[in-house]
């Protein structure tokens, strides 16, 4: 199979644009280390259009590129696969993940750590664009730890914040738990088929099953939980708002989140070849959704309101997919992908604004007149999450709620509620920081509210051109539809997206109206009301701040594990098991002096020796 | 020219002892240099042999038809080539130290010894290599190592000579029950393969012959050696430890037990497998809670080793590839982390987690291969920690899955011990008292170690397939011993 150039330069260009960035720009021009990675990634994006364009007019790959490991008959490759479902996702990766890296260069560019982290984050690009591309699984592992990997390097990147590093660490094990699963999953793979090419899998799976392959789906969806923040799993991602905003943005809204809902739609055909695991997904996805949308609306830091965002959406994934609708949560992940890019951009200039790293809501308000170009921006993307017809988020949006109406009524309370919140914390958020008078956060006069002003063009450019797609990509919809649809694995059909309801589209507006309905009344006609009754609530407050009491278990659980290794490492290892090997010595000298076999009397030693040899003697005899 | 292997070094050796002040230090780095060029090109007859047993050297039968025998595939060729790299990254390493002739000519001793170790096919031979190991490292450890040198020496020597006692009887036994069968007196592995000893005689041989190759492994509960030794021996002696010395033990098993004793291994499958899990994990847990850098990584080897123990043991072809190939990484990975352990001790006399601190700044290049050799050894895809772990545990997830699952928690485990400890020591600002002033980044000398350890780590990540053709060859000829699917 001719394999086309964009692919290569797919690869080629980041590690090129690595190898020269870290070789020549970091020791001699540590400043200027953007510009072979921006040169990357306008290369890779070129490449990604490229690629999605020829998959669009039914062209598709799947070969292997190179051998990896062998021995014997047994190998792994390095291959690609190319379809309708890859190549969308992988151009708006490319595209926002290269917007965010344009912003990011005016956003990092007073912080010491500018080289280092551009390699990092250029890494974390190129481990999402790998994975992409990948056509097994073994592949897909790889970039999907490195897209750990970097996580990890890039929250942790303030090395001298300790939350940073407690979130980066916390992401990473996390994070690994997942990866465990996966490998576990993919040793069963191996073992039952030989081979863990998404291709070959399927089809042998078809014809001939395999015992562990419940278990298989299963783990799946628990490294997808992981990596996408599902339910049980999902407390590092809040917490991984430590790292830079561009950081956030990429996670959130191009790399590592979605990676957990794509594996998913990769391996669509084995999930939906086990009974009852869609439906489990969905439910999970469910109550993620609705579960991390009410907790956003406590939220006070902007950030962190984003991030419960993020994981109510990717609950809303979860739950298209589950009921079986895998390009409807596909292009909620790219739509996804745009407003939230602008929101956590915007979220980053204001903060810029403020000369702070982090904003709270309690500290920022009626930003409207300063920052104007900011608020648009945010404005568009708010309503696009909100679902408001006909900007993006409204028909990816529009898909899962026609996706859980099929589904049937339970489904189609939690897509609703789930949309409801999100209009109402977005907008709750809007007004809070755009419009109102900053008279309700009941601070006082020690609010230090700095002097917003708008950032410079470097940074608005990159979230005027993403609040553009955030707007307008609903237009691209139905041709984002047929492109997943091409090329695709058995099961084509869970690909094609919904035909338009009155009713979805009656009851998804009713939803988000509401939420800004509620938004609006508790922020700007009965301001500081809702804080008011928190404060005069403080158990409901300390429950909503320790998610419900979940983080709690979560680090019970982590101090139970400490407190096991500490048990065995000192009780067990070094006090019993190697105090009995070192007493072994004492007891030794102390016997020997019992039985005076240390007085250097040669009797005393001949008689020993008698004794000894009798003694074997008597045994060879017997 | 396989005798060169060992007697290059050998002659070193006893060079370095008359040598003079600088020059013994020369004379080593000369000699180890020699070595690791002339191993690098025995793959050169080597591949054109094209067999198991690519060179073959043989003397004539002595007594009890006991015979210098030395051969080399390519398992015996990649850890010759472990040996003669990481002999010749000691030396460089303590380049700086004002060491006596003595501690230079130990380590050509130490690598004359273990190339001996690795080249014999007699078992007389490959007991007598296998205790001169044990001469060197004691004196290594207890003369130039740190504050409770002499207790860690005397507790290493005692400790693996007991088991070294129960291997030389083990093999005795082993011997006069073939002959009592067979009629010949033989020490060669290659007429001993597939002897099958059985009854309670040969439980009891096999049982003798694990404990011998356990203690070195090390294998659980007969650790208790490792964490003393690597922590007080100097950062050569804790390099060579960790990479090398620890094979002898996974090398016994392919070497000896998995020849001599198929039948018996694989009926003792789930305990030796289970004892390999239980490495794993107890090594994982004890090194999460460990306050002392050295200590810690040397706990992760006993981790580490369990990985090579449940690749050799799944008897399959990526099984035993993986268990050998993570033998290499292992000492590659290790060794590194050692290195710069080593490097910080130098510059500030400490180890201790505690003692350092916001070393980004000050030491970012060290901060930078260190994270990077920790990556490899928590197993990160695309380095490679990872193409080790995971064929060994492909290949025991064909034999017993359950235990490979088991295994794989060793991966959260490795995250959960390494990078706190990491973040300690790199990331953390530093505490009152702490050593972080005094370290300095990586020199010249330095950097270009570091590099190479690190690129190999990377290579054998991305691209591990020249290796495992070497190792092909001798994977081929273990496995028809197997029981196994």
């Amino acid at each position: 199979m001719r394999v086309p150039l964009s692919v290569y330069l797919l690869f080629l260009a980041p590690t090129a644009a690595l190898a020269f960035a870290f070789f020549l720009f970091r020791p001699w021009w540590p400043r200027g280390t953007h510009w072979p990675i921006l040169a990357s990634c306008a290369v890779v994006s070129a490449a990604s259009i490229d690629l999605a364009a020829k998959a669009y007019t039914g062209w598709g790959m799947d070969a292997p590129l190179g051998v990896w490991m062998a021995i014997g008959n047994w190998d792994v490759y390095f291959g690609v696969r190319i379809d309708g479902v890859g190549s969308a996702v992988l151009a708006m990766v490319a595209v926002v993940g290269a917007l965010i890296h344009v912003y990011a260069v005016g956003y990092m560019r007073e912080d010491p750590g500018f080289s280092r982290f551009f390699l990092c984050f250029h890494l974390f690009y190129l481990a999402m664009i790998g994975m992409l591309v990948s056509n097994n699984f073994v592949q897909f592992y790889l970039f999907w730890e490195g897209v750990g990997l970097c996580s990890y390097l890039l929250i942790g990147f303030w090395t001298h914040k300790p939350a940073a590093r407690g979130a980066a660490l916390q992401a990473f094990v996390v994070n690994r738990v997942g990866d465990l699963a996966f490998l576990i999953a993919i040793l069963i793979l191996l073992k039952s088929y030989g081979d863990t090419r998404f291709k070959h899998v399927f089809e042998q799976m078809a014809y001939q099953g395999a015992p562990l392959l419940g278990l298989v789906g299963l783990l799946l969806f628990v490294a997808a939980a992981s990596k996408s923040a599902q339910f049980p799993l999902y407390f590092w991602l809040p917490d991984a708002m430590e790292g830079p905003t561009p950081v956030s943005a990429l996670m959130h809204a191009a790399t590592m989140v979605t990676a957990g809902i794509f594996l998913l739609a990769r391996s669509w055909p084995l999930i939906s070849f086990i009974p009852d695991l869609p439906w489990l997904i969905a439910a999970v996805g469910a109550v993620t959704a609705v579960f991390a949308g009410a907790l956003a609306c406590f939220q006070t830091d902007l950030k962190r309101i984003l991030a419960y965002s993020t994981v109510s959406h990717l609950g809303l994934m979860a739950l298209a997919l589950g009921l079986g609708r895998v390009g409807a949560a596909v292009l909620h992940l790219i739509m996804h992908g745009f407003f939230k890019a602008v929101l956590f951009l915007c979220a980053g200039n204001i903060a810029h604004g403020l000369g702070k790293s982090a904003a709270d809501i309690s500290e920022v308000g009626g930003l409207r007149r300063s920052m104007p170009f900011t608020l648009a921006c945010f404005a568009a993307a708010a309503v696009s999450l909100a679902g408001v017809w006909p900007f993006a988020g409204f028909f990816s949006k529009d898909g899962i709620i026609e996706a859980a109406f099929d589904g049937g009524p339970v489904w189609t309370a939690f897509a609703l509620a789930a949309a409801s919140l999100g209009a109402f914390y977005i907008s709750r958020m809007l007004f809070l920081v755009f419009f109102g008078p900053c008279a309700e956060q009941g601070a006082g006069p020690e609010r230090k509210p700095g002097h917003p002003h708008e950032a410079p063009a470097q940074m608005g450019m990159p979230v005027a051109f993403l609040a553009m797609l955030a707007l307008f990509a609903g237009l691209l919809a139905p041709g984002i539809g047929r492109l997943l649809a091409s090329g695709a694995l058995p099961e084509a059909e869970s690909l094609v997206l919904a035909h338009f309801s009155w009713t979805v589209f009656a009851a998804g507006t009713a939803a988000a109206g509401l939420g800004f309905a509620a938004a609006y009344y508790l922020t700007m006609v009965r301001p500081g009301w809702d804080w008011e009754w928190r404060r005069g609530h403080p158990g409901l407050e300390s429950l909503v701040r320790s998610d419900l009491g979940w983080r709690k278990v979560v680090s019970a659980v982590a101090a139970l594990g400490w407190r096991l290794a500490e048990w065995v490492g000192g009780a067990l290892d070094h006090r019993t098991l190697d105090g009995l090997i070192e007493s072994s010595a004492p007891a030794t000298v102390s016997v020997g002096g019992a039985l005076s076999l240390k007085g250097g009397r040669l009797n005393d030693y001949l008689w020993w020796i008698l004794a000894g040899t009798a003694a074997l003697l008597g045994v060879a005899l017997c | 020219m396989l005798t060169a292997l060992w007697l290059v070094p050998a002659v070193g050796g006893i060079l370095c002892l008359f040598a003079k002040g600088r020059t013994a230090r020369y004379t080593s780095a000369a000699f180890a240099a020699a070595v690791l060029a002339y191993s690098v090109w025995l793959s050169v007859p080597y591949g054109a042999a094209r067999g198991a047993w690519g060179i073959v050297e043989a003397g004539p039968s002595w007594i009890f038809g006991i015979r210098y025998h030395l051969a080399v595939d390519g398992l015996a060729l990649s850890l010759v080539w472990l040996t003669a790299l990481l002999t010749v990254v000691c030396v460089a390493l303590s380049w700086r130290q004002d060491f006596s002739a003595g501690y230079w000519s130990s380590f050509m001793f130490l690598e004359a010894a273990l190339m001996g170790v690795f080249l014999s096919r007699d078992l007389f031979v490959f007991y007598v290599f296998w205790e001169a190991v044990l001469i060197p490292m004691f004196f290594i450890i207890g003369l130039w190592g740190s504050d409770g040198r002499r207790h860690a020496a005397m507790k290493f020597f005692l400790f693996t000579f007991f088991g070294s006692l129960f291997m030389l009887v083990g093999l005795l036994a082993l011997v006069t029950i073939h002959h009592a069968t067979a009629g010949v007196w033989t020490w060669d592995m290659a007429d001993l393969a597939g002897a099958n000893p059985g009854g309670r005689m040969g439980l009891a041989v096999f049982i003798s012959l694990v404990i011998g190759f356990g203690v070195k492994i090390p294998l659980f509960p007969l650790h208790t050696w490792l964490p003393d030794a690597h922590t007080e021996a100097p950062a050569a002696g804790s390099v060579m430890l960790a990479g090398v010395l620890l094979k002898m033990g996974i090398y016994g098993f392919l070497r000896v037990l998995i020849p001599v004793f198929p039948k018996l291994v694989w009926d003792l499958l789930p305990w030796l497998g289970g004892l390999a899990c239980l490495n794993i994990i107890y090594g994982s847990l004890c090194a999460m809670q460990q306050k002392d850098l050295k200590r810690l990584i040397a706990y992760s080897s006993v981790a580490h080793l369990g990985f090579c123990l449940l690749g050799v043991l799944s008897w399959t072809p990526e099984g035993l590839a993986g268990g050998s190939l993570q033998m290499l990484n292992h000492g590659i990975t290790t060794g590194a982390l050692f290195m710069m352990v080593g490097f910080l001790y130098e510059r500030t006399h400490c180890r201790g987690l505690s003692d350092f601190g916001e070393l980004t700044g000050r030491a970012p290049w060290m901060t930078f291969f260190f994270g990077w050799a920790v990556m490899a050894s928590v197993g990160l895809p695309g380095l490679n920690g990872f193409v080790g772990e995971f064929m060994s545990l492909a290949g025991m997830a064909r034999a017993i899955p359950l235990m490979a699952f088991v295994a794989a928690t060793g991966i959260v485990l490795s995250a959960a011990y390494s990078l706190p400890a990491y973040q300690t020591v790199f990331w953390a600002s530093s505490g009152a008292g702490s050593a972080s002033p005094k370290v300095s980044d990586l020199d010249a000398r330095e950097k270009v170690l570091v590099w190479v350890l690190c690129g190999l780590m990377l290579y054998i990540g991305l691209c591990p397939t020249p290796l495992l053709t070497v190792l092909a060859p001798s994977v081929a000829a273990i496995v028809p011993y197997g029981f196994a699917p």
